[in-house]
This record gives structure tokens, sequence and C-alpha cells, in this order.
């Protein structure tokens, strides 16, 4: 059963990020730069985090802490990345031989919000899995068997909200609409302080809240990239004929 | 929603821990620590012991309270494999059955409950040492007629699945692991896709077949690298002389009264040999006897007598006499002891202390403790043997106790075979006088023997606390009695009684009392603490490391690569309270060079160093058919016991998935998949449409930098 475990909770943590990138980020290599570029980014915030995290010594038992500075660095990243994007995006354009590349302003925000991600869910995940392997599961003293499932529902929603708070991110610096940007702090520790529950078993506290963030966000996202939905149900209408 | 519902029901019934930043790994499993495991022994034909599986064996848990449980286990069980968790009250009524159905068994979790324990627990076969018992011997596991008459011989039998005994002292995990039994598993015909609590036991053993194949593996090596899968058995032989041989010129060398009893117990778990009637009563019975007769005869006197007393104890016998054998072919070949061999024509009386104590619970009203002397004779005694047995029957009848003889070939299991298969014609026509001192006659009156359940309740031992001082003292026997610390009934009076008689039919010139509170801190020190003042008093100076408290030393033999304790303790104690103490410092002493004597510096009673000269030594206690080249090992005739290595032994408790949280995750994990897939496909498909109105605006207008770029291919 455990390495069933191992494979269901890999596919639902990564079977959808991996199914976007091979779909619109595989085959262009400038992308796949881009991407790689914010995960590197993203392992770069979480060094500093856990430098704090290490050098604060009497605050290293409070989760609570290092979230702070964990989500406050990768906010910081992300602009960073922005920064970054936006001042190369020119020459990016000018090496790729695809000139299609950017062909949207907020292409690279999103690829480079799936890169974010992806690296961020792999860390989140990859000693649950670890542990998924078995031959045991959570329930001895605390937990039950859904342990796992959850913890790989939890990574999935957090590779997607990373992809759209990018978008949004993006979005909002190039317009100085800073509602936008402060969506995405604000709902960044929120989710994070939902996960602090995780530790309680409250894991449907957290899942459900965590996932309406992930839709409110997703279409907000869908907005700032200019998206209609008039238009998505007018698609719908006329294939449907 | 059945899921759902399932998991609210068990998130709020789950006690809520505030547990800060544990690692997942610890809230998964949680070991059984104190737990021993049952290993793999070879001989020269088979394989007899436990191993598990490479990984360790994964078994649900079943607690069998009553024999149908075990029933239920090999005949109706659907969930398995399982691991049974048993006490050592029902673990001989159960194991035949899973050993006959090892199915749906994964291993065996034997746990001790002193509240609780079997009136006969002991696995050495019906006739312990068949196989190497010397002429005359009728003892056979077929007949009804056996010494061990309790011995299930599962110690001599290849079990096909891990066992793990975990002690008394360790009952607070077998709770840990009967709460997660009574969460998960009590609904027993209903377990399938259910979370159920289930052991892991790890005891993987390398070797396999025999001793031969394991030692034809073990010398070759692959890929360069020497890898070795068994060890010989083995550990020292311990001897000791009442006065120093090596200074006696051959022309008047003096008889020699060979006294030996056995250091070494068993058991079919790994560091689990308490042997207190098996072999400490006997042990510690020689060691009195022979402080008393040491304190009573100055060295200096040793001109005046010409006869001398070799006192030895024999490691390894509970596996073919692997002791006494080497001691027997060593003398045979004239190389024992290294120093001034012996020659058999030396030899005057081999008297063995043999199995002593079993019967003690059976006396603990009154002061009686009838013995029974062995010897192998026909209708004709020799002399020393009569003269033995008249002097020593007249002192312990003075006390109350009473010692039969009992003339037949057929022994009981002692060093005496050993020397009977090796000197055939000398003991046949009775020149080497032969005796064996027990507390049994036909039968074992020791239930528990060579078992983990051996221990210090088995002789009724109750430690006084009363024997020394920090200057090493003992108060004597009889003050003892007289002011009422101790009384005629207790098993350290008998013993220290048995001691007496011994010594003063072994020295008619010589009439000590040996002291009581020597025995009861002895008793104490090897079977209810290793850390007592004794052994520290008579560890090495140099030794800093404290020995295990509260733990009784397992008498194992081990293997020869590795010595162990039990023969260091035996004589080191030998030499503490034979030896001549000597007031000079360390250098000093390990300066001295007095032929015949060796000089030990030891901790002594107050722990500020003592030199201690004595004729105390050790010789090497490993079968010959390891020392022979081209030794047949299927021969028998000698030991040919080794010992598997292993890598590691745990045992580790935790909950395995009914798999519904593997199939939940597959389930939404396929379906989020497949939907991201077609969702991204559609946005991608019709981005044009849907995404209308920035696609249009150009980027980077007439920013772009010049094209020189351009010929940089990525």
């Amino acid at each position: 059963m455990t390495l069933a475990e191992f494979f269901s909770c890999s596919l639902l943590a990564f079977g959808p990020p991996v199914a976007m990138f091979a779909m619109t980020i595989a085959r262009n290599p400038v992308r796949i730069i881009i991407m790689i570029a914010a995960a590197f980014f993203w392992l770069l915030s979480f060094l500093l985090s856990s430098l704090v995290w290490y050098i604060v010594v009497p605050l290293r038992s409070y989760l609570a802490f290092g979230m702070v500075f964990a989500v406050a660095f990768q906010e910081c990243f992300r602009y960073f990345i922005y920064l970054l994007l936006r001042k190369t995006e020119a020459g990016l354009k000018e090496i790729s031989d695809n000139h299609e590349i950017s062909s949207h302003k907020l292409e690279m925000a999103y690829v480079s919000g799936l890169g974010f991600g992806i690296m961020s869910g792999a860390f989140a995940l990859v000693n649950v899995l670890a542990d998924s392997v078995g031959p045991g599961t959570l329930g001895l003293q605390s937990g039950t068997e859904f342990f796992f499932v959850t913890s790989a529902a939890m990574t999935l929603c957090m590779i997607l909200l990373n992809t759209f708070w990018s978008v949004i991110f993006f979005n909002g610096m190039d317009e100085k609409n800073y509602k936008k940007i402060l969506w995405v702090i604000g709902s960044h520790f929120l989710v994070s302080s939902l996960s602090l529950l995780n530790r309680n078993e409250y894991y449907f506290l957290t899942i459900l809240p965590a996932y309406i963030v992930l839709l409110i966000t997703a279409l907000t996202a869908f907005k700032c990239a200019g998206g209609y939905i008039g238009v998505v149900v007018n698609t719908c209408f006329t294939k449907a004929q | 929603m059945k899921y759902r519902s399932n998991i609210f029901t068990i998130t709020f019934i789950t006690v809520i821990h505030a547990l800060h930043c544990e690692r997942l790994h610890n809230q998964i499993y949680s070991s059984i620590d104190g737990s021993a495991a049952c290993f793999r022994r070879l001989n020269g034909t088979h394989q007899m012991g436990c191993s598990s599986s490479d990984n360790g064996s994964v078994g649900v848990v079943h607690m069998i309270k009553e024999i149908s449980d075990a029933q239920w286990l090999i005949s109706n069980s659907s969930a398995g494999p399982y691991v049974a968790v048993v006490s050592t009250s029902l673990f001989n009524n159960i194991i035949d059955l899973l050993i006959a159905e090892p199915n749906h068994v994964a291993g065996v979790l034997l746990y001790d409950n002193s509240t609780t324990r079997p009136t006969a627990f002991s696995h050495e076969s019906k006739c312990p040492n068949e196989y190497s018992a010397g002429p005359g011997s009728t003892c056979s596991s077929q007949d009804s007629n056996v010494w061990n008459s309790k011995g299930t011989g599962l110690l001599r039998r290849d079990i096909p699945f891990p066992i793990f005994f975990v002690p008394d002292s360790k009952v607070d995990e077998i709770d840990k692991i009967e709460k997660c039994y009574n969460r998960y598993n009590l609904d027993k015909n209903n377990q399938i896709g259910k979370p159920l609590c289930s052991l892991q036991l790890s005891s993987f053993m390398y070797a396999a077949v025999n001793t031969a194949v394991c030692l034809r593996r073990s010398a070759s090596s692959a890929f360069l690298t020497p890898t070795k899968v068994c060890d010989p058995l083995g550990d020292y032989n311990v001897y000791y002389s009442l006065f120093p041989r090596s200074q006696e010129n051959n022309g008047e060398k003096k008889t020699v009264t060979l006294v030996t009893a056995r250091i070494d117990s068993a058991s079919m778990f790994d560091g689990v040999a308490p042997g207190a009637a098996s072999s400490v009563v006997g042990m510690v019975t020689l060691i009195v006897t022979a402080s008393t007769l040491a304190q009573m005869i100055p060295l200096a006197d040793a001109k005046l007598y010409d006869h001398n007393i070799l006192w030895t104890l024999f490691n390894g016998e509970s596996f073919d006499y692997i002791g006494s054998q080497r001691t027997a072919y060593d003398i045979s070949r004239g190389q024992w002891p290294p120093l001034s061999p012996l020659s058999l024509s030396d030899i005057k009386l081999h008297l063995e202390i043999g199995q002593l104590g079993g019967s003690l619970p059976l006396y603990k009203e009154n002061s009686s403790w009838p013995l029974y002397a062995f010897a192998p004779y026909g209708s004709v005694l020799p002399t020393e043997i009569t003269e033995f047995l008249a002097e020593m029957s007249q002192a312990v009848s003075s006390k109350n106790m009473s010692l039969e003889p009992v003339i037949t070939t057929n022994l009981p299991p002692s060093s005496l075979h050993s020397f009977r298969r090796i000197f055939k014609n000398i003991t046949d026509n009775a020149s080497l006088p032969e005796l064996l001192l027990v507390d049994h006659r036909e039968t074992f009156t020791n239930m528990y023997y060579e078992s983990a359940l051996d221990l210090y309740e088995n002789i009724d031992f109750v430690y006084r606390n009363i024997s020394i001082g920090t200057d090493g003292k003992f108060i004597p026997t009889t003050e003892l009695l007289a002011n009422g610390n101790m009384t005629e009934s207790d098993p350290q009076v008998k013993i220290s009684r048995i001691a007496s008689a011994l010594a003063q039919t072994l020295y008619q010139q010589v009439t000590g009392k040996p002291y009581v509170g020597s025995i009861d801190e002895m008793l104490y020190c090897l079977l209810r603490s290793q850390g007592c003042r004794l052994l520290s008093a008579a560890d090495y100076m140099s030794n800093t490391d404290d020995a295990t408290v509260g733990k009784p030393a397992p008498l194992y033999v081990g293997v020869a690569t590795w010595s162990s304790t039990p023969a260091v303790y035996a004589g080191h104690l030998l030499a503490l309270l034979t030896g001549t103490h000597l007031d000079i410092n360390r250098t000093a002493c390990d300066a001295l060079n007095v032929p015949g004597f060796s000089n030990y510096y030891l901790r002594g009673w107050n722990h500020s160093g003592v030199c201690v000269q004595t004729t105390m030594n050790f010789s090497q206690a490993v079968s010959p058919a390891f020392i022979k080249t081209d030794y047949d090992f299927t021969s028998n005739e000698f030991s040919t016991w080794t010992e598997s290595v292993w890598q590691g032994m745990w045992v580790r408790v935790f909950v395995t998935a009914g798999g519904g949280g593997a199939r939940l995750a597959c389930i939404t994990g396929a379906v989020a998949t497949v939907l991201a897939a077609l969702i991204t496909y559609w946005l991608q498909a019709n981005a044009n449409i849907i995404f209308p109105a920035l696609s249009t605006v150009p980027l980077v207008g007439d920013a772009a930098p010049a094209p020189i770029l351009r010929s940089v291919n990525c």
C-alpha cells in the first residue's frame, strides 16, 4: 500500500504543475530558463529565511516566527524576479529564435510563478514523501493515514497559488495597482497561517479555506491577464454549436 | 463522504498534542526498546534459531491471550501476515502451532510478565548436549527418561520467523503495543482495508546452512572486501590453583584434585542468559570454596602439602561442552595449563560442581537441601570416590543437608562427558576418578534450564545487602544467623554450607568457614546488578566506565573473536578473593614478575587500587574443531557451534495504512491532473480570444537593443 501512497501523492501534488509545464513551457527553451531562474530565486529566499531562523536561536521552536520570515522573503524575491525580468525582457526576446515569446505581457509572470511554486512545493513535500514510502503511516500517536493526501493537496494548492500570485503581482507592479500586491502578500500570509493548524490535525480547516483562496486568486489572475468570463462562456457556447 | 466523515471523527477523537517541530518519522514509528532478538546459530550439520527478512519482517499485531487466538491466526486470519504478541506463560503452547503453519506469521514478540510466569520454561533439548555425551549415557530425546523433561528443544530448531523477547522491566513497551492494538485491531474479522497496528521485527542473519558452509563463505571475499558471516563460539576458561604449580620440579610433582564448574548459560535471545540455577550457583559455590581454602592455607605453607587443588571454570559448556572439550583436548596434547602442563596421572580426583540451585525453592521452608553425587561407575567405586563421599556426606549432614550417591554411568550433562569421551580408555578403567555434584536426581529440578527466565527468583534469592563494608571485610555467617539477618533456609546460607563442607572435604586439615556475605554479594552481582561493590572492586583499576547497574550479567559464551564479561568476572572474583593483596603502586605491580603468579592491578574495596598476586589465569575456550586443520565438521567429534553475524536488531510499532489515503490521493491526483491539462489546453488554444486585451500591445517597442545578440543562439 505504501508505494501506492508515494506515487499517488506525487501525482496529486505534481501532476497538474507538470501537465502545465509540459503543455506551455517545455517547448520553449527561454521559458525553461526563466522558470529555472525563478526556482533558483525561491531557493535563495529560502536560504535567507533559514539563515534568519538559524540566527535567532530563542525563537527556533516557534513555527510561526519562521513562517513570517519565509513569506516575507518569498515576496521580496518575487519582486526581484519582476525587476530582473522587466530589465532582461528585451534581451530575452532578442536572443530567442521564437519571437512569440512575450507576445503576452504576463506570460513571463506565469512562467516564473510556476517555477517559484514547483520549487516551494518540492521542498514542502519531499520530506513527507520520503516517509510515505512506509511501511508505516500516521496514527500511532496522532493523525490519520489521510495526512499524506492532505499534505499533497496542500502542496498542489501552494504551487498553483504561487503561479497565480506571480501573475497578479507582476500585473499589479505594471499597473502600480498596490491593492493587487496587497492581496498577494495578504493571502500568502493567510494561507501559510492556516497551515499552522495542520499540527493540530485540522486538515480540512486548512484545505477548504486554502482552496477558496486559490479560487479567488485564480479568478483575479485570470482578470489581470485580461481574461473575460463572458468570452469564456461565449467560446464554450460557440464550440457547443 | 465516507472518507470525510471518517477523518472528522478520528480528528476529533484524537487528543490534540502541541508537537513543536517534531519530525514526521518520530510520529509514525515508535521503537520497542530493550527487546532482545532470537538469532541464528549453526553447528556441523544444521542451522538453528531465527532470522527476519532482509529489511525486517512486517506483520499486523495480534495479541494472543488464549490458545484459540493462535488458532484463529493460523486458520481464519485475513489481513496477514501477523506478528503474534504472546506472554511467556502461553508461548510454549502456541509456538508449535505457529511453526507448523508459518504462512500467516511474520514473527513473534514474546514478553515476560513477572506476575504470570509459566511453571516451566526451557528451550534447551530434553537431553542437553545429547550428541556430545560420554559413553554410558542413556538419555535420548525420544525417551521419556530424560534430564530436562520440560525442555522444548526450540533452541535447537530452525524457526522460520523472527522472535523477539521483551523482559519484565520493559513492560511499558508492551502497553504501548496493546494500546495501539486496542485502537485499531480489535475488530478482527473485519481487518482488510483498515488501518492496522503493526510491528516490524528486524534481525536479519547473514549465515546459513551450517558451520562448514558459513566458514567457507566467510573465507571467500567478494570484490576484494573480506566478508564474514559467522564466528565460532568461544571465550576463556578460568583456572586457579591453590598453590603455584610452575614452581614444582618434575621430580616432586604434586597430585591434583580438579574441581570444575561452568560459567556460561544460554537462551534463545541475544544478551539474555541469566542462568541462575543453570550455572551461577555452581560457579559461586566453586569460587567461595576456593576463597575459603585460600584464606585458611597460607601460600607459604605450600611446601608442607603434597597435594594441590586446581579450580577450573569452563566456558561455553551449553554448546557441546566447548570449554571442557578444549581443556581435555589440550591435556591430551600435554598443553594445559600452558605453564607446567597437567598429565592425567596427576589428577587424583575430578570433581564437577554441576547444576545447583534448581531445588532451592522446593526447600525454602527449612534448612535442608538434598544433594546428589553422581559417580559413573558400575559396582566397584574407586577408593578416592568412596573416601570423598564419606567425608562429604558427614560434613553436610551435620548441617541438616544430605548427600546421596547415585552410581550410574548415565551422567547428567556436565564437563565430565568431555573427559569421558576424549579419555575413553582411562575413564573406563576408573583410573581417573570422577564425581558430579548436583541437586537433582532423575530429572532437573530447575524448570527454567538455560532460559531467559532462569532469574534470581528461580533460586529464591533475596539480596540482604549486609555483607561487606568498604574495607571488604565480610561478617561471619554465625554472627548473621545469630542476629537474625539471615535464616537457615536462605539460599545464601545453604550455599555457604555446601561450600564449607566441600572445602572441609577437600582439605581435611582445613576447617574454614566461608563467609555467607560473600555469597550474598556474589549472587547479587551475577544475578541482579553488574554494578555491585564486589565486581567493581574486582574490576581493573584502569577500567573507568561503569558497568550496567541493575542488569544481570548475560552469561552467554559469545563468540571467540570478542571476549565477553562472564569469564573476566569469574576470574577477577577468584583473584580478588583468593590472591595475595600487595601494597604496592601500579607501576611496581606491573613490573612484578614472580614465576607461577600473575599480577592484576584491581580497584580494590575502597577503589584506590590494589595489586593482587594470584595463580589465576585464563585459557582459551575455543572448540578444537576450529584449531585442528582439516577438521571434518560432520564428524561430531568436537563442538562445531558458530553464531551468525547480523547488522542490527530492532523492533518498531506503527500503524499501516488501510489504503484509503492512497486511493483518495490517486483519484484526486488523476482528476486534478486531467483537469489541469484540459484547462491549460483550452486556454492555450483559445488564448487569442480569451485574452484579447493585451495580446496585441507591443511589449518592447523600439527599446530593443541592437540585434548583435542574434548571433548568440540559445
